[in-house]
């Protein structure tokens, strides 16, 4: 798979993951550690966040692994950088990606419209979810309440990750940023062979 | 011997902590996790020289979650029957939810702890040269996130710089969390843009210099698995046989 | 003796995205332990050209070539991925993006370690490079935390390493300061006379390179070669003469101003005057605080002491990252302060028209640095200090720049510029501020600068060649 992947796409999605990463910490971070107390489902309609770089990448560089890569690669440099979170993250990483990887891989990365970026948002949701409750032990919680933190989860992601990353790739689109890239060949970022 | 778990494999170490996680989640009674949680302590205390003021600190937040973690486990349970032992709020707490709440609660902990160890005691730059080493990560993907890791202070100058630069334009810092969320597009498209260049220049850089992203065989500074780390392996492996039994048999 | 280490013929080259070829019919030899040049105007394809040499394409572009390039006797095709990369290695522009590892001695290994050098002969090969590259106490340093002349001297150390026989740079000295960039020139001269190595750069401004080339190939805009011959020393980029714009009203007026960040002092108390129209260059070594003023003056830091100004703005070296929204128009107006009217009038007096529906971010720089000046007058910001707004500019692109802070010095905007060009200070500048250590050296009168040798050497400065090419009018 790896031999198709030009180093520099490589590149760029580690350098993606970076800047997620600080402007993550540096702009949003709520700075809130009480957010803890409300229990799990205080972070569940951000969770998206976390998905965008998957689809931000697929969207530009449109091919099999662009989107469980940088999700990987974002992963382990949060990794490096410290975070408290640990090692963990990795394999999260993997499975989100994997699970946005899902949707562009059922529409044969074929199209790169609005709809199938939210399902892939969605689709990052689901297996991170899935994962979720087996680590945390979500089976403790009353059903209910489980649907309502997967509820809440999966919108996170079609809009935050779905919306935000289409948003983001059109942005960059519009810079000139991106000539030389998938994104660029097909005149408009939209649906389409 | 305070030192070993600085000098361990990272591969080791990594794969050592998925595994006892993976394997903590199939426990559901309080002594498992508190078991394993006080064993990784006394593990990370005799053999590791950190900054414990510092993991303190580090551990606040995840400590707080635990709390999170307990009163929603208390409050949302899952009806899985067992006998009510008390009650509050007009809520009521069976035997079998208040033991499922402090497991849970304490795997938080057990997790945080163990994640904190590693984050401690690992070398970032050697963690990524052992998962290619010894995890057969391929070359471009652990040397393309070495980049990454390398560009951090000089992507971080530069979102100080736009920052600045924007303020002047009269953005102003936003008060609330969605208005953060949404304004971060002002500060991302100048970094994503800025992105995309250096990822290129450095990739030619790495390229211009032989690199093909090919297998290799030898390196400058192997990473090593020693006997040491398959001892080191064992005694977190007891560790956690020892937690799942005694939890097992305690939680009866 | 005349070996042929590079040979083109009829070589054209065109990038998949485009209609027109990039480079057109090139036909050229070089031999071994020359020093040739690769020059023109941004846009002529020098990079590219370079590219091919080292083989980062056609691939990484999917680009379509034609014609016959021989590397040392063979067809360039005929190499594996990476193979080439043994004997041609290459340095580049820009000294913050061509690492991957953290020290010095990590960076040497990898590329040894990309060749396949075995094990055994790994430490001889690192302490050689770095004895003869004069880096043997940097072995250890982190890459990062060097200054940029230390960076492309790794950049070099690391190329050398893999003992090529040709040697590319890509406008190495783009991004350094004269000085920096004339010792570095120097350091180069050294080693290519012990090396013999065959050099190949890639530069627009000669100027700093002195007399180190044998040999100048030039490129056309259209990618087709225009001369070929001799090279000889450069005149530095010639500048038109101009009068002053300062009307003799005080614009910026500071007192006892100082600046500390997190309890340590950035700048100690210091006072001086700008009238209204007057460019005045702020200059000095790096770290000296050029920056930390700026920053004081336009608000973006705290300071003490008093600033009073008519409003000041500030263009950053990136000029886009003052940029907010998706067109130009959207740019000048985000404010709101300007009226339709001034919107206008900049849009007219800053040549924006062309581009007034275009992304701010998709425009060439030149464009980016007016787009920048008119946002900042648009909020009425008649003072505007420039942050390096000099550095890796070409030719054309300081002419550009020339004229803009010309022009808007004469409508009575006043400037003060941050750089270490003293060619284009002595263009450009009515007055001089000179910085050393957080303290305020003076401001100076452009000419008694000049005059002052011990001056420039404790500010590390270069004086301008053949000096005096703007008359001084207010003498």
């Amino acid at each position: 798979m790896l031999k198709s992947w030009k180093l520099k796409e490589i590149v760029l999605m580690s350098l993606f993951g970076v800047v997620f990463g600080i402007v993550y910490l540096v702009a949003i971070h709520f700075g809130n550690i009480w957010a803890g107390l409300i229990g799990p489902i205080a972070y569940e309609w951000m969770f998206g966040i976390w998905f965008i770089v998957s689809i931000l990448s697929m969207a530009i560089i449109r091919k099999p692994g662009a989107a469980v890569l940088p999700e990987t690669i974002a992963a382990i440099i949060e990794v490096m950088l410290g975070n408290a979170v640990g090692p963990r993250l990795i394999l999260s990483g993997v499975i989100q990606g994997l699970g946005a990887e899902a949707a562009f891989a059922a529409t044969r990365y074929r199209h790169f419209n609005l709809a199938v970026m939210m399902l892939a948002g969605a689709g990052a949701a689901v297996f991170s979810f899935v994962y979720g409750y087996f680590v945390s032990g979500y089976a403790a919680l009353d059903p209910s309440f489980v649907l309502l933190m997967f509820t809440l989860r999966v919108l996170s992601g079609a809009i935050i990750a779905g919306i935000g990353g289409k948003y983001l790739a059109d942005g960059l689109l519009a810079t000139g940023a991106l000539r030389g890239y998938a994104i660029s060949r097909t005149k408009q970022g939209g649906a389409g062979a | 011997m305070s030192r070993l778990l600085h000098d361990m494999n990272p591969s080791v170490k990594f794969i050592i902590v998925t595994v006892s996680m993976l394997t903590m989640a199939f426990f559901f009674n309080p002594w498992t996790p508190l078991l394993f949680w006080v064993g990784i302590l006394a593990l990370q205390f005799t053999m590791s020289r950190i900054n414990w003021k510092l993991w303190a600190l580090m551990m606040l937040p995840f400590t707080l979650g635990a709390v999170g973690y307990l009163w929603t486990t208390l409050v949302f349970g899952a009806d899985s029957g067992g006998e009510v032992i008390g009650s509050f709020a007009g809520i009521e707490v069976t035997d079998e939810q208040w033991a499922h709440a402090w497991s849970l609660t304490f795997r938080v902990m057990a997790f945080s702890t163990l994640s904190l160890l590693f984050a401690f005691t690992t070398n970032p730059v050697t963690f990524v040269m052992s998962l290619m080493q010894q995890l057969k990560v391929p070359p471009k993907i652990a040397y393309g996130t070495m980049v990454g890791y390398q560009f951090l202070p000089v992507l971080k100058d530069e979102l100080t710089q736009i920052r600045q630069a924007q303020r002047l334009r009269g953005v102003s810092q936003d008060r609330h969390w969605w208005q953060r969320v949404a304004g971060t597009r002002r500060l991302l498209i100048p970094m994503l843009a800025g992105a995309v260049r250096k990822a290129e220049r450095a990739a030619f850089a790495m390229e211009a210099r032989g690199f093909t992203g090919e297998r290799r065989k030898e390196f400058y500074r192997p990473v090593r698995v020693s006997g040491r780390d398959y001892v080191l392996a064992g005694v977190f492996l007891a560790v956690l046989a020892v937690s799942c039994a005694a939890g097992l048999i305690m939680g009866k | 003796m005349h070996e042929h280490v590079i040979s083109l013929a009829d070589v054209s080259f065109r990038f998949p995205d485009d209609p027109e070829n990039t480079l057109n019919g090139l036909t050229f030899e070089i031999q071994r332990g020359e020093r040739v040049v690769i020059s023109g105007p941004s846009g002529c394809g020098k990079s590219t050209l370079l590219y091919l040499l080292n083989r980062l394409y056609p691939l990484n572009c999917d680009g379509i070539d034609e014609g016959d390039i021989h590397l040392f006797g063979k067809s360039a095709d005929d190499y594996r991925p990476g193979e080439i990369n043994r004997r041609i290695a290459t340095v580049f522009q820009d000294p913050d993006s061509q690492f991957c590892m953290t020290t010095v001695e990590e960076e040497l290994a990898f590329t040894l370690e990309n060749l396949r050098v075995p094990r055994a002969d790994v430490e001889r090969r690192i302490v050689d490079v770095l004895d003869q590259t004069g880096l043997a106490n940097f072995r250890q340093s982190v890459i990062q935390s060097l200054s940029g002349g230390q960076k492309q001297r790794v950049a070099t150390a690391c190329a050398l390493i893999s003992e090529p026989e040709i040697l590319l740079l890509d406008e190495p000295l783009a991004h350094l300061d004269p000085l920096t960039a004339r010792n570095f020139v120097q350091w180069l001269d050294g080693l290519q006379r012990q090396t013999g190595l065959t050099v190949v750069a890639v530069e627009h401004r000669l100027d700093l390179w002195e007399r180190f080339f044998e040999r100048e190939i030039v490129l056309g805009l259209d990618g087709q070669m225009i001369a070929d011959h001799p090279s000889d020393s450069k005149a530095p980029v010639a500048f038109p003469q101009s009068a002053t714009g300062m009307t003799g009203r005080p614009a910026l007026s500071v007192t006892e101003l100082s600046v500390e960040i997190s309890g340590k002092q950035l700048l100690a108390p210091l006072s001086f005057d700008v009238e209204e129209g007057e460019i005045a260059v702020i200059a000095g070594p790096n770290g000296s605080g050029k920056s930390t003023l700026a920053k004081a003056l336009c608000g973006i830091y705290k300071h003490s002491g008093t600033v009073r100004s008519p409003g000041t703005g500030y263009v950053p070296q990136s000029p886009e990252f003052l940029f907010l929204t998706n067109s130009v128009a959207d740019e000048l107006a985000f404010s709101g302060l300007a009226t339709t009217e001034t919107l206008n009038d900049l849009a007219e007096r800053l040549m924006l028209t062309p581009i007034w529906d275009a992304h701010p971010f998709s425009v060439s720089h030149g464009q980016k640095r007016r787009i920048a000046i008119g946002t900042m007058l648009a909020d009425n910001r008649p003072v505007i200090i420039m942050d390096e707004p000099t550095s890796g500019q070409d030719t054309a692109g300081l002419q550009e720049l020339f004229s803009l802070i010309n022009e808007r010095s004469r409508e009575g905007i006043t400037f003060l510029i941050i750089t270490h060009d003293m060619e284009f200070a002595a263009a450009v500048a009515d007055s001089i501020l000179l910085i050393n250590d957080g303290r305020l050296t003076g401001k100076f009168r452009a000419e008694d600068v000049w005059a002052d040798p011990s001056l420039l050497d404790e500010h590390h400065l270069l004086p301008p060649r053949g000096a005096d090419r703007r008359e001084p009018t207010f003498a």
